[in-house]
Formats: C-alpha cells, sequence, structure tokens
C-alpha cells in the first residue's frame, strides 16, 4: 500500500505543492487534472525521484521520503515500473537492451519474451529503439516496467500523443497486466480516466502555492 | 555487465574507434622507437663483438668498421697482401680473414674472402668456396636472380649495379647460404685470389683493391688482451696503415643511433603526452554527452556508481584493445623494418618485447581508464538526478 501524509514538493525550485492525505490500495487509479497541476510531481515524489520539502511517502507502512539515496534506487529499480511520458529510451540500443539495463542492478527479467508477447512487440525485440513508432516506443517503455514485476507501477501520461483509439488499447493493456498490482497513471484524459478503478481530481488534491523562501 | 557494456560501446563505435586509432598510432611509435633502436644496438653490438682488430688502408675509421662488418659503403683502397701473410704468422694472432671488396653482380658486393669469414653461416644447398672463380652466394642474391648450383653468375666492375662486365671470367655458383637476416644475405662470397684472377693483370693497380696480391682490408682476432694491445700498438704505428677496434669504432656510431633514438623517444613521448590529452578531452566529453542516457539510467533506478562502473569498464576496453592494436601494429612494422635493417647486418626479431614495452602498454591501458576513473569517481559522488 502507499500513502502521503502532509505531503508537500518543491515545483522547478519555485513554487511548493502541497496535497491532501493519499492512499492508493493494489488498484489501478487515474490522476486526472490540468496542466502544472501537480500530477507528475506526485509521482516523482513517490518514485523517491524528487525529495519532498515536507511530509511522508509510505510504501507498505515505511517513509521512503526519509530513505537514503541507494534505498531509494534500490526501491524504484525492484519495486516500481515507471513509464514516462517521453519513454526514457536508449535510442540507439534495441529493445531487449532497453530491458537489459535492468540486469545492471541484477535485475531478473527472465520474463522478457513474454512481457514483449503480451505488449505485442516480441518480433520487434532486436529492433534498435531509434527505429520503432510512437506507439512501438511506448510499449517497449511499459515492457521495460513490467519485466521485474513490480508492486507499484507508476505510467506518466502513458498515452502520450497518441489518439484515443491507440490510447485506449495501450491503457486497457496496461490495466490488465497490472492486476494484482498499484497502478497509478496521470492523464488529461477524461475517456481514458474511466478505464481505471479509481479517479482522482488533482485539481482538488494539490494546491499550488508560491513559496516567498524559494 | 560487460555484455551490456559492449553492446553500449556498439553503438558509438566511430566515436571510439577513432579514439583507440589515436592511441595505437603514438603508441605504435614509442614501441617501435624502442624496440628498434634497441635491437638495432644490440645487433650492432653483436657483429661488431667477433673480430676485435682490422687493418686496412689510411683514412675513416668507422667507413672501415661499416665496409666489413656490414659490407656498406666503398673500401678505403687497398693495402699489400703482405699484411695478411705477415698477420697470419704473428703468434698473437688466433684467426687472420682477407676482405677484399669491389666488384659486384647486379648490385649485390663481391666479397673476396676466406671461407673463414662464413663460419657460423649455414649453406642452404652446395659447398663451399674452394677454387679460383667458385662462389657462395647469399639466399636473397640467390632467389633474387633464381641462381642454382652450377649457375655461372657473370661480375660487373665496381659497385654500381650497371658497370663494365668481366664477362670471361664468370664465377661458378657452387653453394648458396641459408637465410641469416643479415649482410650476408645480399653477397656473394668467394675467394681472394678469384678477385684478383677476375680482373688479371691489366687492371693492376687500380683504386678498389682488385690488383692481385692487394687486399682492402685483414679482419684479425687475437689470441688475448695482451696480444691485442701489443698489435693494436705496432699497427697503429705504422702510418701506411689504419688499425682498428670494430667494437670502438661501432660504440662511436652506436652513440649517434642512439642520439637519434633519444630523439625519437622524446617525439614518442611528447605525441603520447598529447594523446593522454586528447584522450582524456575526449573520454570527458564522452561522458558529458552521455548525461542524458546516465540520467536516464538514474531515473530507472540504476546507481550512479553503477553506471561510473559501466563507463570505466567500457573506456578499459577501449585501452585494452588499443594497447594490443598497439603491439600488434609495431610487430608488424617491425617485420617490415626488419627488410632494410638486414642490409645492416642487423636482426630484427618481431617477437622481442623489452620489459620498457610492457610499460608503455600499461600505459596505453592507464590513458583509457584513468581520465574515466577520475571522471566517474565524482559521477558516483552525486546522484544524478537533479
Amino acid at each position: 500500500m502507499i500513502a502521503t501524509k502532509g505531503l508537500s514538493v518543491r515545483f522547478r525550485g519555485e513554487a511548493l505543492i502541497a496535497y491532501r492525505d493519499l492512499t492508493f490500495e493494489r488498484e489501478s487509479c487515474a490522476l486526472l487534472g490540468a496542466s502544472g497541476c501537480g500530477k507528475t510531481t506526485l509521482l516523482n515524489a513517490i518514485a523517491g525521484i524528487l525529495t519532498p520539502s515536507s511530509g511522508e511517502v509510505l510504501i507498505d507502512g515505511r517513509n521512503m521520503a526519509a530513505a537514503s539515496q541507494r534505498e531509494k534506487d534500490d526501491f524504484r529499480i525492484r519495486s516500481i515500473g515507471f513509464i514516462y511520458q517521453d519513454f526514457k529510451l536508449l535510442e540507439d540500443m534495441t529493445v531487449e537492451d532497453n530491458l537489459r539495463v535492468l540486469e545492471l542492478e541484477r535485475v531478473d527479467v527472465s520474463q522478457m519474451d513474454a512481457v514483449l508477447e503480451e505488449l505485442g512487440i516480441l518480433p520487434l525485440k532486436r529492433r534498435r529503439v531509434r527505429k520503432l513508432s510512437g506507439g512501438e516506443k511506448q510499449r517497449v517503455a511499459i515492457a521495460r516496467a513490467l519485466v521485474k514485476r513490480p508492486d507499484v507501477i507508476l505510467a506518466d501520461e502513458p498515452t502520450g500523443n497518441l489518439n484515443y483509439e491507440i490510447g485506449a488499447r495501450i491503457v486497457e493493456t496496461l490495466i490488465s497486466v497490472s492486476l494484482g498490482r498499484t497502478l497509478i497513471a496521470v492523464t488529461h484524459d477524461d475517456r481514458l480516466a474511466k478505464l481505471f478503478d479509481r479517479v482522482l481530481d488533482m485539481n482538488e488534491i494539490a494546491r499550488s502555492e508560491v513559496d516567498s523562501d524559494a | 555487465m560487460l555484455r551490456f557494456a559492449l553492446k553500449h560501446m556498439a553503438t558509438k563505435r566511430g566515436k571510439l574507434a577513432l579514439t583507440a586509432m589515436s592511441i595505437v598510432l603514438s603508441a605504435s611509435v614509442a614501441l617501435l622507437a624502442l624496440n628498434v633502436s634497441a635491437q638495432v644496438r644490440g645487433g650492432i653490438v653483436r657483429t661488431a663483438g667477433y673480430y676485435d682488430m682490422i687493418v686496412g688502408p689510411p683514412g675513416s675509421a668507422t667507413q672501415l668498421a661499416m665496409n666489413t662488418m656490414f659490407f656498406t659503403d666503398a673500401p678505403l683502397g687497398t693495402i699489400s697482401y703482405e699484411v695478411v701473410e705477415r698477420l697470419e704468422a704473428d703468434p698473437r694472432v688466433q684467426e687472420v680473414v682477407p676482405f677484399a671488396m669491389g666488384d659486384s653482380f647486379n648490385g649485390a658486393r663481391i666479397i673476396g674472402t676466406a671461407p673463414k669469414l662464413l663460419d657460423g653461416k649455414e649453406l642452404r644447398e652446395g659447398g663451399m668456396f674452394e677454387e679460383t672463380f667458385e662462389a657462395v652466394v647469399g639466399s636473397a642474391v640467390a632467389s633474387r636472380y633464381g641462381l642454382n648450383i652450377g649457375d655461372e653468375i657473370v661480375t660487373s666492375h665496381g659497385l654500381a649495379e650497371h658497370g663494365a662486365e668481366h664477362a670471361a671470367n664468370p664465377l661458378k655458383v657452387v653453394g648458396i647460404l641459408k637465410t641469416t637476416h643479415t649482410a650476408y644475405d645480399n653477397a656473394v662470397f668467394t675467394g681472394v685470389e678469384t678477385t684478383w684472377a677476375v680482373h688479371g693483370h691489366e687492371e693492376e693497380g687500380e683504386e678498389h683493391g682488385r690488383a692481385e696480391g692487394e687486399v682492402c682490408a685483414v679482419l684479425v682476432r687475437t689470441k688475448g688482451f695482451n696480444d691485442y694491445f701489443q698489435l693494436m700498438a705496432d699497427y697503429g704505428a705504422d702510418a701506411s696503415l689504419l688499425a682498428i677496434n670494430p667494437a670502438t669504432v661501432l660504440r662511436e656510431v652506436l652513440e649517434n643511433v642512439d642520439l637519434s633514438a633519444r630523439i625519437v623517444y622524446i617525439l614518442s613521448a611528447i605525441i603520447l603526452v598529447m594523446n593522454i590529452f586528447v584522450v582524456a578531452v575526449v573520454a570527458m566529453l564522452g561522458l558529458y554527452d552521455a548525461r542524458r542516457e546516465i540520467a536516464l539510467m538514474r531515473l530507472i533506478g540504476v546507481r550512479m556508481r553503477t553506471i561510473a562502473r559501466l563507463y570505466l569498464l567500457e573506456n578499459a576496453l577501449v585501452g585494452l584493445l588499443a594497447a594490443v592494436l598497439s603491439l600488434i601494429g609495431s610487430r608488424l612494422c617491425i617485420r617490415v623494418l626488419s627488410g632494410f635493417a638486414s642490409s645492416m647486418g642487423i636482426v630484427l626479431n618481431a617477437g622481442t618485447i623489452y620489459p620498457a614495452e610492457w610499460l608503455i602498454l600499461a600505459g596505453v591501458l592507464a590513458l583509457g581508464v584513468l581520465p574515466t576513473a577520475a571522471l566517474s569517481r565524482r559521477m558516483a559522488r552525486r546522484d544524478g538526478l537533479e
């Protein structure tokens, strides 16, 4: 279970975003809201990429906000599958290499073929990422997040610039492969948000303040 | 990590190949300079070691030594064969070998001497020259002109390739030397009497010592130290002769060679140091270019220390590859150069590796690793997520 308590995060060193306390069970949850309302910042705080200015991020009761960098790295690579909006893939390497990069930290990627198969990109395994379409890259990013069978999947605009039909297919795939896990996905498409178990309106949950001390 | 590093390196193979090539070129020059100068020095010392005195006409000591040891340069002139006989009769002398040079066969020097000069050299075919007009040819001469036992060769007057031919007095090939990778491969050996007989009496008194009863020099091996000093004093006092110790003369030559070698060392060192900077800059730029990749790996949770180790391993592999290629490159150059050096009577062995060369190779490896190691240390201290 993931919970936040009294969480506030400074956004780009200027505004301070304060969040209402949140809890995420083993479910799929969409964070819906306008641009700049703090959706991505919340994901980054949960993943340990951004250090909160105050408050706690509790993962199964353990406050990761206060953990060491090494513990956060460990948590991120083993327990979290993060799907970035801009994919964050090694463009000059193959699909396979982009999953095997996890092996640098001894993460088990033996399920690679099964995951690629499930996402329909197994034939692209040896193809260089640079040569893939946007939709194919998105699937590679999802595969990298899922191959380690994480407890938590964080997805930042996983459908990005894709049209609704393709986006819906990707979201449905993501939800189906995330069953029994915690999936938190950022989106600003109401129609896609309805596909999730729960929708949180971030405009009500996050409050942005211009911090005079920043 | 190795497998991933190799794949990662493949994505930037062009840049890495240029870096490696730059190291290989400078390291090969350094290895070549070191190896060849050491082998040339050793070769000259070995060649000069056997005879401790050479007697010839007055003139340049270096020319006399180079002419008799390596068959290079022209002879200084001639001395009477009586000098040979006098030395043979001298109880202080262990071995005397007459030496005459003046004619050539297609540019290959004809050496008029005694079979003793070829002691220690093996024959590939045939036997030693015994009668007048018999000759033993070096392996390179034999293969270049397709000579076999029983063939006759027409010598030319003088050392140039197109001198007047002694067609009336050809030499008969009775033996072919095995390849020695020395000056002996490019020469033809015959009895000193043959060199006189080829010309007969009509050219008596000519400048190149072909007149009957004259030789260009005498190679002498004395019985001991005292004998050597006495003989050097005796023959040194004779103004019509020049007596030299070939080792002493060649040591002076070596000093000049050493000076050249030192200059090459310094140049190699400068090139190597320049390359250290080039490689360091390339490595640093490479890492700065890689910032996007580093940030990406950090975001998915790869630790900074792991990323630093990955880049370190990649650069170590480049260094290792460069070291191996430098060694192979320098050995190939040595093989090519051995063709030139053999005309000086020096064998360059591509398999010889001196300890200093291992040091250079270790330096090349360090060159690949150290700049990245320093950067990696800095990288590892940051979380890379800012």
